[in-house]
């Protein structure tokens, strides 16, 4: 793991000088949580790290860190990406909000990430790792200088679980060997499947029993690296005014329904929604169904093809066409 | 229909059994549509309350989920016919947002019947009838719309596959 | 310890369940369907309140609702002359007594810092003074700080019992609980039988290890003045803050944030007035009538939230700080901001 760490350094420090800055990961508040690094010191390119731990989807931050950086000098952004994170990017360049060269892209080969409310749930008191290893159907632990097995899928993000693209299909450097996907290319979403089986009364109590916690901090929408309405988004508009600020669940629902509709043709299930929210609704689970049906009709997937346009900022003008 | 017509007539007479289907229709054929019908006097069912967009490229999918949230029993869009657009594209945009929702409807328990789009020209004024008598029909066998409240009685899957 | 009682783990739920029927009673719940949310729920028989950690989201909705109903209006159309119209109103409900069993002493700390605000002022807030004259908090000494607590760090501590109407030492089997205050004397009897000497002896001990924590490394009372003095420093304070999202996610789970907005939702001639959590990360909180906005980017909006956790609200309050240390908006989140390194950064590189 350190020689990953060591070689994602060298591999920024080549190009620091035409860098403005670089995203990556360092070490948070504690050895169990990592966090977003900006940085912008060479000297400083030594707290970069990977590891399972690993989890926010840095593309998110691109639009607005290209937005301040400085017009005249034209710098790039370095950035390190996972599988899925290099969709995101793929998908901001296929609507135009990034621009391919501006961005230094590090692509990182990734087993998965750690989900860290699973692994509260599963370890109360646990804060202080020395170091997670993800095996073929293992994690392995080690804390207090113990070593500890865990399933899967008791400790990796849902995403990972059914994640297609381990290794990123965007990037200027590939840090370490591509890793071999978990799941087949046209693997089912097992958690969609399972609500797609029940009656169509039980999914909507579903929903609404989801959607009832949800407290309305728009964490999900401001982790999403495709809501690139941010500030501007109409779930907070008074004229027109699409929601109130009563708390039912009529309102909760709308506006996660306004996402999924936003985010329809355009999410990469980078699961960053479903991460950050304080209330564990599985949120993103709306945006696979949605892109089951994209599939379906659009024959697409967000976030492949840097050249391809999202199938709903497009038409087909044949007469039977969709 | 006479009968239907009928009941519906006495269906409407009580508060409670009242259905309200929203339609939204384009500017340029279907509210053209909608009035050859009213000019030509095809008997049309009330349940319908029309709200009139420039084009259905304008239809917002949010408009019809707003609408069954705040109690609409059914929603029903109608356009231009492809290639026919005042816009040109407008409705090439929408029919691909129109089929999206209304699959995904279902995923979050709204009843995919309950939303219907359609393409109506201005001189087709029986088309029209045909489309909101039918709609109608298909709204009143369903019956109110459910609303969004959870139901304590339904068992929640225990563990998902997360 | 005087006025001790003693109830064991099994025998609580079904106390639990007797008090409910008297009024409404809260308890940390896994409220999530899958993982591991906990928030502070109505009690239900069966459920299984979840003592060993800290709740996801704080008790503060059962005083301050995230959004509730000042009151109802209905505009009334004047038959003899259309032109006027008179409004009626429709006042708030009645609010039920009510009972937070299982909160921290950083959680109840919390109420403390809403005390000052809506009960100490020129105008006493009636809607959180009704909820909070019939709410009776029962907090559990905390016997399990982790790595983003920081209670002792701003001058509380796992075993605060400042404000808290009934004291819960958890020991082996049970809990030992003590009566602080005359509302927490009323309902102590319905929690078991007075507690023994050895159960008292045991908790004592409890107690001592408690007190004896210290929660969180640095000082961070006193950081006004580095505060006043970084405040124009715009190159530290985007550098601190760049990886923020700008999610309500931090002040809406935190005990002591109270902001909110007031709004009104009427449809034809009937409404009501809305009372709702507002977050000063949010974009538009600041944004005025006119358009304008002080605070447009996400630094200067930060930058406030330290501001009035750590000095203005201090220098307003004798010192008090509006941050109790629960360490919710560092532990939940979603890229591991962390308050206090900002506010010991302020003061390490003061002189910068």
């Amino acid at each position: 793991m350190n020689d990953k760490n060591k070689i994602i350094k060298q591999t920024f420090q080549k190009v620091f000088d035409d860098l403005e800055v670089v995203l990556g990961w360092k070490q948070g508040f504690d050895s169990l949580h990592m966090t977003p690094a900006f940085i912008r010191k060479a000297s400083d390119l030594d707290q970069l790290v990977f590891n399972p731990q690993c989890v926010q989807n840095l593309s998110g931050y691109l639009f607005s860190t290209l937005k301040a950086a400085d017009p005249e000098k034209q710098g790039k952004i370095g950035i390190c990406v996972k599988g899925c994170d290099s969709r995101s990017l793929t998908a901001l360049i296929q609507e135009g909000l990034v621009e391919r060269d501006r961005v230094y892209i590090v692509g990182i080969p990734c087993k998965g990430v750690v989900d860290v409310k699973k692994l509260r749930n599963l370890k109360p008191s646990l804060t202080e790792i020395s170091g997670i290893t993800i095996e073929a159907d293992e994690v392995v632990i080690e804390a207090d200088g113990k070593t500890e097995r865990f399933p899967i899928a008791d400790v990796l993000a849902h995403k990972c679980l059914q994640c297609r693209y381990p290794n990123p299909l965007i990037y200027d450097a590939l840090i370490g060997e591509p890793v071999t996907a978990r799941v087949a290319q046209d693997a089912a979403r097992p958690a969609v499947e399972q609500l797609d089986a029940l009656s169509l009364e039980a999914r909507r109590n579903f929903w609404l029993t989801e959607m009832d916690r949800c407290i309305r901090c728009y964490a999900c929408r401001n982790a999403c690296p495709m809501c690139v309405c941010q500030d501007s988004c109409i779930a907070e508009t008074r004229s027109p005014k699409w929601l109130s600020q009563r708390s039912d669940i009529s309102e909760k629902f709308l506006f996660h329904m306004i996402r999924t509709v936003h985010l329809a043709g355009r999410c990469t299930e980078c699961g960053e929604c479903m991460r950050v929210c304080p209330v564990d609704i599985p949120v993103t689970l709306l945006m696979e169904k949605m892109n089951c049906i994209v599939k379906e009709l659009f024959d697409y997937e967000a976030g492949i093809d840097p050249e391809s346009k999202p199938p709903l900022q497009t038409y087909d003008s044949s007469k039977t066409g969709i | 229909m006479k009968k239907y017509l009928m009941e519906n007539l006495q269906q409407n007479s009580t508060e409670e059994q009242k259905i309200r289907i929203i339609g939204f229709l384009c500017n340029w054929c279907s509210y053209g549509g909608a009035d050859t019908a009213g000019v030509c006097r095809f008997k049309q069912p009330t349940d319908l309350r029309i709200i009139r967009i420039p084009c259905t490229g304008r239809m917002d999918p949010m408009f019809a989920i707003k609408a069954l949230i705040n109690g609409a029993d059914g929603v029903l869009v109608s356009g231009c016919h492809p290639n026919d657009c005042h816009y040109s594209v407008g409705n090439f945009y929408a029919r691909r947002r129109m089929e999206a929702l209304k699959r995904f409807l279902p995923f979050v328990g709204i009843d995919t019947q309950r939303f219907h789009y359609t393409w109506v020209s201005a001189s087709e004024g029986q088309v029209w009838q045909q489309v909101v008598t039918e709609f109608t029909e298909k709204i009143h066998q369903l019956g109110p719309n459910p609303g969004f409240h959870i139901n304590p009685d339904i068992q929640q899957p225990l563990s998902l596959a997360l | 310890m005087t006025e001790c009682y003693y109830i064991s783990q099994n025998e609580l739920p079904a106390v639990l369940e007797t008090v409910s029927g008297l009024m409404d009673v809260w308890v940390p719940l896994k409220t999530g369907t899958h993982k591991t949310a906990i928030e502070f729920a109505p009690f239900t028989p069966g459920c299984r309140p979840i003592f060993d950690r800290q709740s996801t989201s704080s008790p503060k909705s059962v005083l301050f609702p995230q959004s509730e109903t000042l009151f109802k209006f209905r505009y009334l159309k004047d038959e003899s002359d259309p032109t006027r119209q008179t409004v009626a109103l429709t006042d708030l409900e009645e609010i039920r007594p009510a009972l937070v069993f299982g909160l921290r002493p950083c959680d109840a700390r919390g109420f403390l810092v809403f005390d000052k605000v809506f009960l100490d002022g020129i105008a006493k807030d009636p809607y959180y003074a009704k909820r909070r004259e019939k709410t009776v908090l029962a907090t559990l000494a905390c016997k399990t700080p982790d790595s983003a607590c920081f209670c002792s760090s701003v001058g509380s501590g796992p075993g605060d019992r400042q404000n808290s109407d009934l004291w819960i030492i958890p020991i082996d089997d049970g809990f030992v609980i003590e009566a602080l205050t005359e509302k927490g004397r009323e309902v102590l009897p319905r929690f078991g039988k007075p507690a023994g000497e050895s159960q008292i002896k045991q908790a004592e001990k409890v107690q001592k290890h408690i007190d004896g924590l210290t929660v969180g490394k640095a000082d961070l009372t006193g950081a006004g003045s580095e505060f006043t003095r970084r405040f124009t420093d715009t190159e530290f304070w985007r550098d601190q803050v760049s990886k923020c999202l700008s999610c309500g996610m931090c002040t809406f789970n935190c005990p002591t944030c109270y902001c909110f907005n007031i709004t009104d939702d009427a449809h034809g001639l009937e409404g009501e007035r809305l009372r709702s959590w507002d977050s000063c990360m949010f974009n538009h909180y600041t944004r005025e009538a006119s358009g304008h906005n002080p605070r447009p980017e996400k630094y200067e909006r930060f930058r406030n939230r330290v501001g009035h956790k750590f000095s203005y609200f201090p220098e307003r309050y004798d010192g008090m700080m509006a941050c109790c240390g629960c360490g919710r908006c560092i532990r939940n989140c979603p890229v591991s901001m962390d308050i206090r390194q900002i506010v010991r950064s302020l003061k390490e590189n003061a002189d910068v």
